[in-house]
């Protein structure tokens, strides 16, 4: 990850128009993002269109960014754009139906690769065993790196009460993984 | 992932909320719960997705910029400029005139240029044309008698012609 200054360099010369800027950016946080969306959704390509989506309204947006946490700023277009998501099309069933019915298609590989898929798999649907608000705020906290105080900000709700529904949420995944 | 600056206020948080032996308690189940995200990673995003982002919103920055480049920008209120004097003077003056090439004078291999410097000279020797061209008109629309006006309207659009024939298409 960039320092501050580059990243302030960076974020200077998206808001100029500069196209390397903003590859710079999707560099940066392209992982990040597509892991956040891919936790909460379990398809890949729809993950991808989110990714995309994510990136264009940045390129929209940057003008309205004044400073403060970027990753914050950009993360809770993240968040609108998969909340927008989820209220238009109401598919998180299907999601799940889908993401299961690929891992069932998936061709086997070496014992390894298997127990890693594996596990990969249980955390997944382990995590759609949470609600959507839940899976979100772990997934916030994982991919985003933001403080605990900035997550509360970002969610609108007091920093102790997001703290305690992390701990109980990572508790919980926990016993669910383990069980 | 999920590590560095905002793993540090993690356990001052907790003591905010909770007694020691509790903060201390959920620190560690904290903890846990995200080295058990950590041997679980999410899947790579395919370099492609990344590139084919890439060229989009290098695409979009194109379409959305051109536009507003100052020489495009110019070249649009030049138009506007001539075609609001035109119509004011044919408007007054000669209702039933030959119609005038105003529109046809920026040519769209224009809007395809991506040489700045080369358009910037173009654009002052432009903006001298302009000048000319509405000093005559003003001129024309002072001057005092019909065959005056005819006289000089012809010498507008063969001005007009000759711009666009001969500058823009150099």
């Amino acid at each position: 990850m960039g320092t501050g200054v580059e990243l302030t360099q960076i974020i200077n010369g998206c808001k100029s128009g500069d196209a390397e800027c903003f590859a710079q950016v999707v560099d940066l946080y392209g992982g990040r993002c597509y892991g956040y969306f891919y936790r909460l959704t379990g398809d890949r390509d729809l993950s991808e269109e989110l990714l995309s989506e994510l990136f264009m309204k940045l390129v929209e947006k940057i003008g309205s960014y004044k400073g403060g946490s970027f990753e914050s700023w950009l993360f809770r277009i993240a968040s609108n754009i998969f909340h927008d998501h989820l209220r238009a099309r109401k598919r998180q069933k299907k999601l799940f139906n889908g993401r299961r019915a690929e891992l069932e298609r998936r061709p086997s590989g070496s014992a390894q690769s298997d127990l890693t898929e594996d596990k990969l798999d249980r955390l997944q649907t382990q995590l759609n065993r949470l609600d959507a608000d839940t899976r979100e705020l772990i997934m916030l906290r994982y991919y985003s790196e933001l403080s605990f105080q900035e997550i509360a900000n970002l969610r609108s709700e007091p920093i102790g009460t997001a703290l305690s529904k992390l701990h109980r949420a990572l508790k919980k995944l926990r016993a669910l993984m383990e069980g | 992932m999920g590590s560095g600056q905002s793993q540090s206020d993690l356990r001052e948080l907790l003591d905010r909320f909770m007694d020691p032996s509790e903060a201390a308690s959920a620190e560690r189940e904290i903890r846990a719960g995200e080295r058990l995200l950590d041997a679980c990673p999410a899947p790579q995003v395919a370099p492609e997705t990344l590139v084919a982002i890439k060229r989009r919103i290098a695409a979009q920055l194109g379409a959305s910029h051109k536009p507003s480049h100052p020489f495009y920008r110019y070249v649009g209120a030049a138009a506007a400029v001539i075609l609001v004097a035109l119509i004011a003077f044919f408007g007054r003056s000669a209702p039933e005139r030959p119609s005038v090439r105003y529109a046809s004078l920026i040519p769209a291999a224009i809007w395809d240029s991506d040489d700045i410097a080369y358009d910037d000279m173009e654009l002052a020797y432009f903006r001298s044309e302009l000048r000319r061209v509405e000093a005559q008109m003003q001129a024309l629309e002072a001057g005092d008698g019909d065959g005056a006006v005819a006289g000089g309207l012809d010498e507008v659009e063969l001005e007009l012609i000759r711009i666009e024939r001969q500058f823009w298409k150099e």
